[in-house]
């Protein structure tokens, strides 16, 4: 199957973790911390990885899950292990 | 009555088979399992038909031994080399693991050190080594653990606190703080985690027949067998039961506990 561009990607993954932390996609900025602006704890966090893993079919470095803190970051972490594998 | 009303008699045997193979095709990670209570606890899961997974450090011959009688009751055995102090070799661990069997169910962080001084003859590297070993090793292993764990929502992790760690015992200071340490860790994390379906326990034993306590003086060792209130040492085999208790369906309503095995030493 083709991989996706990151447009693509980008939109997939605004509204999967606005799903999983009950943040509206418009309140979902790029540059938002995730614990100190949108209250996303690490549990949440982890469900946003277990899905990414499983909606991609990837699998994230351990040493990088401590990096995930904004959706930036998860764009970034995605184009890494995702477009780049 | 009909052949449909008639429960089949319960032999002896059956009732034992009932009760054997309670931990079959569990993944079972020990750290510091080569030796003393570790390898009383691989034993003990082994026997139970559970997979192990065990960590040593340094004693080689004794882990080669005791991989040779885990594999004779059946089981598949994985014995890796590693310090617990360095979080790189138990991720290596964990991923290891992984590797071979594709999950963990319980995750017993055992292994652990004692450099007993009186405070004032106490180095920085004996306050340093016991602290890395017997507190930072929870942190590494668990730290290594956990992503997998709360992925599968499933899991039991087991820390071997001490009496030391709940009670104070003088030249101790180092190995006490460690151990209560690890108590303070288990609570905390017992509460981040249950909501995943992981439990979290800790085991205190008193003085147990390890070379750990062996290596007292006899003098000592005298002491310490009036002050208990059993007249004995602990076996072993006694931990390890308590282990395979937590680690059991029965004990599912349980985590953040702490059970001292003692002999009532701290009575």
């Amino acid at each position: 199957m083709p991989k996706k561009n990151i447009e693509e990607l980008k939109k997939e993954i605004k509204k999967l973790v606005s799903e999983i932390a009950e943040v509206s996609e418009e309140d979902l900025k790029e540059d938002a911390m995730f614990t100190e602006d949108l209250g996303i704890d690490s549990m949440m966090a982890l469900e946003i990885i277990a899905s990414l893993e499983k909606k991609y079919k990837l699998i994230i470095p351990e040493e990088k899950i401590p990096t995930i803190r904004s959706l930036k970051n998860v764009y970034d972490l995605l184009e890494e292990v995702y477009l780049k594998e | 009555m009909g052949r449909e009303g008639t429960i089949a008699p319960v032999s002896w045997k059956n009732i034992l088979l009932i009760k054997m193979d309670k931990f079959k095709e569990k993944i079972v990670i020990i750290s510091g399992g080569s030796r003393g209570i570790g390898r009383a606890i691989c034993l003990a899961f082994a026997k139970e038909k559970a997979n192990i997974v065990f960590t040593y450090n340094k004693s080689a011959d004794e882990a080669l031994k005791l991989a040779k009688e885990l594999t004779g009751l059946g089981v598949e055995v994985l014995s890796l080399q590693a310090d617990v102090r360095d979080y790189n070799q138990c991720r290596q661990v964990i991923e290891n693991t992984l590797k071979k069997f594709n999950r963990i169910d319980i995750l017993i962080n055992n292994a652990g050190i004692v450099r007993d001084k009186s405070l004032m003859m106490m180095l920085q590297e004996d306050w340093k080594d016991v602290i890395e070993t017997n507190l930072g090793g929870v942190f590494n292993m668990t730290r290594a653990a956990i992503t997998t764990l709360l992925k599968q929502k499933n899991g039991c992790i087991i820390n071997m606190s001490s009496v030391s760690g709940v009670a104070g015992i003088a030249r101790q200071t180092n190995y006490s703080a460690s151990k209560a340490g690890i108590i303070g860790f288990s609570r905390s994390l017992a509460k981040e985690v249950a909501a995943y379906n992981i439990r979290v326990n800790v085991v205190c034993p008193g003085f147990i027949n390890t070379d750990m306590v062996n290596s007292l003086t006899d003098n000592i060792k005298k002491g310490i067998l009036e002050a208990i209130p059993t007249k004995r040492l602990g076996e072993p085999e006694e931990v390890a039961n308590v282990c395979l208790f937590l680690a059991s369906e029965q004990a599912n309503y349980i985590t953040g506990e702490t059970i001292k095995i003692d002999g009532g030493l701290t009575l």
